[in-house]
C-alpha cells in the first residue's frame, strides 16, 4: 500500500490518504479497476455501492469477478477480492440503489470524496444533487468504448453533473416507425413496441398499426375517411387499444398474428398512396409462403451472428410466442413482460420481428448479433479504458487529498493523440452555470405545457421525476394558501393524480414549490400555458420563458430503458487548435498547458448513444 | 483461424462489439510473452489475459518485495520473497480459464535468441535500457512485436517497435450531399445521415529502433532542436534518469535506501542530461520527490495504454501509437511522441 511507505507521497498526502473516508457509486467497469487502485494506493475506509449482480458479459473486464460468481452481487464480490489485496483495509459493500433513502444527506456526509463509477445518468445526476448537498467532492467518470473522461464537481467551484442541459434519447417520429421505416433501427424500435403491446405494459406511444394521422397524409382530403376507415376494423384490422386483447383471443397464434401484421396492416399501409410517391413501397408477406422456404440453414456460422432468412425469421418468431405466451401466463393474471436484452426469448423475438418488418420494408436484414446492439442500448466496454479512467480517478483524487482542487482537470482519453500529442487530455473545470436548475442559490426553471391536458400524475411522473430528475418530489402551490398538490407521503395526494394542472387554478405564470426531502433539494418551477407544443411533445423545461423556441422535434423513444450500457458515459474529446462554437453556441477555453502560445478551444458536444440513461457526453 | 465459439462470444461479447471478430480471431492466436511482474507487468498481463489472447508466459527471476504490495495485485503480502512470475500465475490465470498462462524464472539477459522466437509479442517492463534495445533489435530482426515501458512514481512511459505493420483504418464518412441545401427537406436529411458509411483502408507504418531513440544527439544549437525540445514531453527525459539509475545499480531506486537513492537520482539528474546534451532544466529539481515506488493509479494508466498497443497490434485494427507513450502524474501529462522517426 504505497500510502503505508514513506517517501512515495509528500507527508500532508500520505496521512490524508491514510484518513480519507470514500465512497464508491458503483463497481462494475470502471468500479473494478477503481477499487483495486484504491485500495494498492493505501485507502483503507472505502464504502462501494452496487444494485447490480454479476453478468457472464462482465467478465472481458470486470476483472474482481470470475465465473462462478455470476449472479452475485457486484458489490459483495468485488469487495471480497479486492481485500485480498490488502486485509486490514476496512471496505463495507452495499448491494443497494444508490437511490435508497438510507444513503441520505448524512450518509453523504461522512465522506472526504465521492468517486462514481456509474452507468446510467439518473444515478449520476442523484449522487451529484447529494454531493452538491453535503458538500462533498465528487469525481465523476465514463466510458464508452476506447473513449473516457474523468471531471470533478465541487459546489460553489466548479459546472455541476446538471450544469449543462444533456440531449434527451435519441427518438423518431411516431409516423417514421409505424408507417414509412427506412433504417434497421426504426425495425428495431417497432419491435420492442410490439413485444410491449403483445406481453408488456401498454403505452399509447408505442402504438404499432398504420398511423392514419401521418403529417403526410395531412394534406390529403381523405384523411378523415383513412381514419374512419381505420376504425371501422374493415381491414381484418384491430383498433388501437386491442392488440393484445386480440392477441389473446387468437391464442397467440403465430400464423394469424404474423398475417394481420406483415400482410394486412402492410397492404392497409399500401393503400396510403401519398406515403409510397416518392419511396420504395412494401411488400406484403404471407406466412405460408416466405423467401426462404424449404431452404436449409448454414449452421457452419454462428447463430448470432448469421443473418436469418426470413423464413427462419418466422419459425422464431412462432417459437417464440409460444415461449412468451407461457412465460406470460407463469405471471399470473395482471402479469406483464418486461423487455430484457438477455432473456432469450424476448430478444429472439425483437431479431426476428425486426428482421420481417425489415424484409417488407426493403431494409437489409440484420444478424441477431447487430440487433442486440441496437435494442439493448449496448456501449462496447474494454479493460483497458476502464483501467486508464480508473486510474485518472485517482490521480484527480490525489489532488483533491493534496489541498490543490483547483488543479484538477476535466480529462479526456482519445483513441489517438490530438494535434498537441496528447491521449489524455486535460481541460480547466468551468466555472458553476449560475442559471443551473440544480447547483444555483435558488434553483429555478419554467415548465412550458398545457394545464389543461397535463395531469398531476403525468407532472409529478414525466416532468419532476422523469426529466427534473427528482426521487420523491412535494410540490405546493405558491398561492398564498400552500395548496399541496403532490405530496411523497404515500396516500396523501392520490386522489389529485388524474386531475389536470387547471384543475388546481394552475395556469399561465403560476409558481410552484418543489422540495425533494431525499435530496436537499428545491426548485421553483413558474409554469407557462400553451396550447400546443411541437408535434407529440408534452412539456418542455427552460431556463426562464425567453429561452423557449418551438421548433420540429420528434417523438417515440428509441429504446426502453436499456440499463445496460455497460460502464458508462459521458465523455469523448477532441480538441482541436482552432476555436470551435459549441452547440449551444458556447466557447470554451482551455487552459494551455503547454509553454507554446497553445490557445486551445475545446468543443463539447454531446453524443447520444442511444440508452435512456446512457449518454455519451462528448467534450 | 478456428472460428470462435458460443462461450468466446458470451464472454467477449462486448469487445467483439467494439472491434470485431476478426480482430478477436486475432487475439486468440497471439502467444505473448510479458517480462518483469512488477505493478506494471501485472497491469498488462490483467489485460491481455482478459482480451483473450492464446498464451501469455509470465518472466521474472527476481522475489516479490516489499514495496510490491502498492501495485503488484496478483501477490499477496504472504507471497514476498518468492518468485515474481510463479507467485503471479495462479491469480493470472483465474482472469481467463481460456488462455494458456505459464510462468519463466530465468534471467532474460541469459536467455539465447532462440528462446524469444517462440513468441508473437514480447513486452519488457523492469528491464535496463541495454536489455530493452538488445530485445528490440532482436525482436525486429525476427519479426516480433516489441513493447517496453516501466513506472517510477508518478512517472512511466511505454515504447513501441513494431518494424513495418499492416493494418486496417476505419473511418466514419458521408457521403456528398446531394441537391441543394435550402431545398433540403426534412426526409433528405434522414438520407444523408444514413449514408454515412465505414470506409475501411489498408495502412502501414514504419517504426523506429529504441536505440536510435535513446541515442538521439539533442545537442545542436539551433531553433529547430530548441523547439523539439521544448515540444518534447517532460517525462521522456525525467524516465531516462531513472533508467540510469536502473542501468548502473541493476536495481531500482527503493524507499527502503531513501536519503542515498535520492542524492544519486540528482546526480544522474545531471548526469544524463549532460551527455544527452538537454538543458537541465528541462527536468524540475525537485523531480525525485514523486519518483519512488510504483504508483498503482500510475499502472494503470501506463499498463492501460501498453496493454491497448498490445492488442492494436495483434488485431491489426488501427493505428498504433508510434512510438513513445510518456505520462507524468506531476504536470498531467499524458502524450505520444517519436523521438526518432
Amino acid at each position: 500500500m504505497a500510502a503505508a511507505m514513506n517517501g512515495v507521497f509528500q507527508k500532508s498526502l500520505q496521512e490524508n490518504i491514510k484518513k480519507c473516508k470514500l465512497l464508491m457509486v458503483g463497481a462494475g467497469g470502471i468500479g473494478c479497476e477503481l477499487l483495486k487502485n484504491l485500495v494498492l494506493t493505501g485507502f483503507n475506509d472505502i464504502e462501494l455501492i452496487d444494485l447490480d449482480t454479476i453478468d457472464v458479459s462482465n467478465l472481458n473486464r470486470q476483472f474482481l469477478f470470475r465465473k462462478e460468481h455470476v449472479g452475485k452481487s457486484k458489490a459483495e464480490v468485488a469487495k471480497e477480492s479486492a481485500q485480498r489485496f490488502n486485509p486490514s483495509a476496512n471496505i463495507v459493500a452495499h448491494h443497494s440503489s444508490i437511490f435508497n433513502s438510507e444513503f441520505g444527506l448524512d450518509f453523504f456526509k461522512q465522506f472526504t470524496i465521492v468517486l462514481n463509477a456509474l452507468d446510467n445518468r439518473a444515478a449520476r445526476n442523484h449522487v451529484n444533487r447529494m454531493c452538491l448537498a453535503a458538500d462533498v467532492p465528487l469525481v465523476e467518470s465514463g466510458t464508452a468504448g476506447y473513449l473516457g473522461q474523468v471531471t470533478v464537481i465541487k459546489k460553489g467551484l466548479t459546472e455541476c453533473y446538471e450544469c449543462q442541459p444533456k440531449p434527451t434519447q435519441k427518438t423518431f417520429p411516431g409516423c417514421t416507425i409505424r408507417n414509412t421505416p427506412s433504417e434497421p433501427i426504426h425495425c428495431v424500435v417497432w419491435a420492442k413496441h410490439l413485444f410491449n403491446q403483445l406481453f408488456g405494459e401498454n403505452d399509447p406511444d408505442e402504438d404499432v398499426s398504420p398511423d392514419t394521422e401521418d403529417p403526410e397524409l395531412a394534406a390529403e382530403a381523405g384523411k378523415a375517411a383513412l381514419a374512419a376507415d381505420a376504425n371501422s376494423d374493415a381491414i381484418g384490422g384491430i383498433t388501437r387499444k386491442s392488440t393484445r386483447a386480440w392477441a389473446l383471443e387468437t391464442d397467440y397464434n403465430a400464423h394469424k398474428i404474423f398475417n394481420k401484421l406483415f400482410r394486412d396492416d402492410i397492404k392497409y399501409l399500401l393503400s396510403m398512396e401519398t406515403l409510397w410517391r416518392k419511396r420504395r413501397p412494401p411488400q406484403p408477406l404471407d406466412y405460408d409462403n416466405l423467401p426462404g422456404k424449404g431452404e436449409t440453414v448454414n449452421s457452419s456460422v454462428m447463430r448470432d451472428q448469421r443473418v436469418w432468412s426470413v423464413q427462419e425469421c418466422a419459425d422464431v418468431f412462432t417459437q417464440c410466442l409460444e415461449a412468451l405466451k407461457a412465460d406470460l401466463a407463469a405471471r399470473g393474471e395482471e402479469g406483464i413482460l418486461i423487455w430484457d436484452k438477455d432473456d432469450q426469448h424476448a430478444m429472439d423475438f425483437v431479431a426476428c420481428v425486426a428482421n420481417i418488418r425489415a424484409h417488407v420494408f426493403g431494409i437489409p436484414l440484420q444478424s441477431r448479433f447487430g440487433i442486440k446492439s441496437m435494442a439493448g442500448n449496448i456501449i462496447p466496454a474494454i479493460a483497458t479504458t476502464n483501467a486508464i479512467i480508473a486510474g485518472v480517478i485517482v490521480m484527480e483524487s490525489l489532488k483533491i487529498l493534496a489541498g490543490n482542487i483547483s488543479k484538477c482537470k476535466q480529462v479526456y482519453l482519445n483513441r489517438v493523440p490530438n494535434n498537441r500529442k496528447r491521449l489524455l487530455v486535460p481541460c480547466v473545470l468551468d466555472l458553476p452555470n449560475p442559471k443551473c436548475y440544480v447547483c444555483s442559490a435558488k434553483p429555478e426553471c419554467t415548465v412550458v405545457l398545457n394545464t389543461t391536458k397535463t395531469t398531476v400524475r403525468a407532472f409529478q411522473d414525466k416532468v419532476l421525476k422523469g426529466h427534473l430528475n427528482m426521487i420523491a418530489p412535494d410540490v405546493e402551490i405558491d398561492d398564498g394558501k400552500g395548496t399541496i398538490i403532490i405530496s411523497s407521503e404515500e396516500g396523501e395526494t392520490e386522489e389529485n393524480n388524474d386531475k389536470f394542472l387547471s384543475d388546481f387554478a394552475i395556469g399561465n405564470n403560476t409558481r410552484l414549490k418543489c422540495d425533494d426531502f431525499l435530496q436537499n433539494y428545491n426548485l421553483n418551477i413558474t409554469v407557462a400555458h400553451v396550447e400546443k407544443l411541437d408535434e407529440e411533445k408534452e412539456f418542455e423545461v427552460v431556463g426562464d420563458l425567453s429561452d423557449f423556441h418551438p421548433k420540429e422535434s420528434t417523438s417515440t423513444t428509441a429504446a426502453n430503458g436499456g440499463d445496460d450500457a455497460d460502464d458508462l458515459i459521458l465523455m469523448e474529446s477532441e480538441d482541436t487548435a482552432v476555436t470551435e462554437t459549441t452547440q449551444t453556441g458556447r466557447k470554451r477555453l482551455a487552459e494551455p498547458h503547454d509553454d507554446d502560445d497553445g490557445q486551445l478551444v475545446k468543443k463539447k458536444r454531446l453524443l447520444d448513444v442511444g440508452g435512456s440513461g446512457d449518454v455519451v457526453e462528448i467534450s | 483461424m478456428e472460428d470462435i465459439t458460443e462461450d468466446e462470444a458470451a464472454l467477449y461479447d462486448r469487445q467483439i462489439r467494439l472491434w470485431g471478430l476478426d480482430a478477436q480471431r486475432r487475439l486468440r492466436a497471439a502467444t505473448v510473452l510479458i517480462i518483469g511482474l512488477k505493478g506494471l507487468g501485472a497491469e498488462v498481463a490483467k489485460n491481455i489475459i482478459l482480451s483473450g489472447v492464446k498464451a501469455v508466459t509470465l518472466m521474472d527471476h527476481n522475489p516479490v518485495d516489499e514495496e510490491d504490495r502498492m501495485s503488484q495485485f496478483f501477490v499477496s503480502g504472504a507471497a514476498i520473497g518468492q518468485n515474481r512470475a510463479e507467485a503471479s500465475a495462479p491469480q493470472a490465470q483465474l482472469l481467463n480459464p481460456m488462455v494458456t498462462v505459464t510462468t519463466d524464472t530465468g534471467n532474460p539477459d541469459e536467455k539465447d535468441e532462440n528462446y524469444f522466437t517462440q513468441f508473437d509479442v514480447i513486452c519488457a517492463t523492469c528491464c535496463p535500457p541495454s536489455l530493452q534495445t538488445k530485445l528490440d533489435k532482436l525482436c525486429f530482426q525476427h519479426n516480433i512485436k516489441f513493447f517496453s515501458g516501466d513506472v517510477f512514481g508518478f512517472y512511466g512511459f511505454t515504447f513501441t517497435d513494431l518494424g513495418t505493420h499492416d493494418y486496417l483504418h476505419e473511418e466514419v464518412k458521408k457521403a456528398p450531399a446531394k441537391g441543394k441545401e435550402e431545398n433540403k427537406s426534412k426526409e433528405d436529411e434522414e438520407k444523408s445521415k444514413a449514408s454515412e458509411e465505414v470506409v475501411i483502408t489498408k495502412e502501414q507504418m514504419v517504426f523506429g529502433r529504441l536505440e536510435d531513440a535513446l541515442t538521439f544527439d539533442w545537442s545542436a544549437d539551433t531553433p529547430e532542436m530548441k523547439r523539439k525540445i521544448r515540444q518534447t514531453p517532460t517525462s521522456f527525459f525525467i524516465t531516462k534518469v531513472y533508467e540510469e539509475f536502473l542501468q548502473q545499480h541493476g536495481r531500482r531506486p527503493s524507499t527502503f535506501t531513501l536519503e542515498a537513492d535520492t542524492k544519486e537520482l540528482q546526480n544522474l539528474r545531471i548526469q544524463v542530461l549532460n551527455k544527452l546534451g538537454v538543458p537541465a532544466k528541462v527536468v524540475p529539481e525537485d523531480f525525485y520527490l514523486y519518483g519512488f515506488g510504483e504508483l498503482s493509479p500510475v499502472c494503470a494508466i501506463v499498463g492501460g495504454v501498453l496493454g491497448q498497443e498490445i492488442i492494436t497490434a495483434v488485431s491489426q485494427k488501427g493505428a498504433p501509437l508510434n512510438n513513445f507513450f510518456l505520462y507524468n502524474g506531476v504536470n498531467d501529462e499524458a502524450m505520444v511522441d517519436t523521438i526518432v522517426p
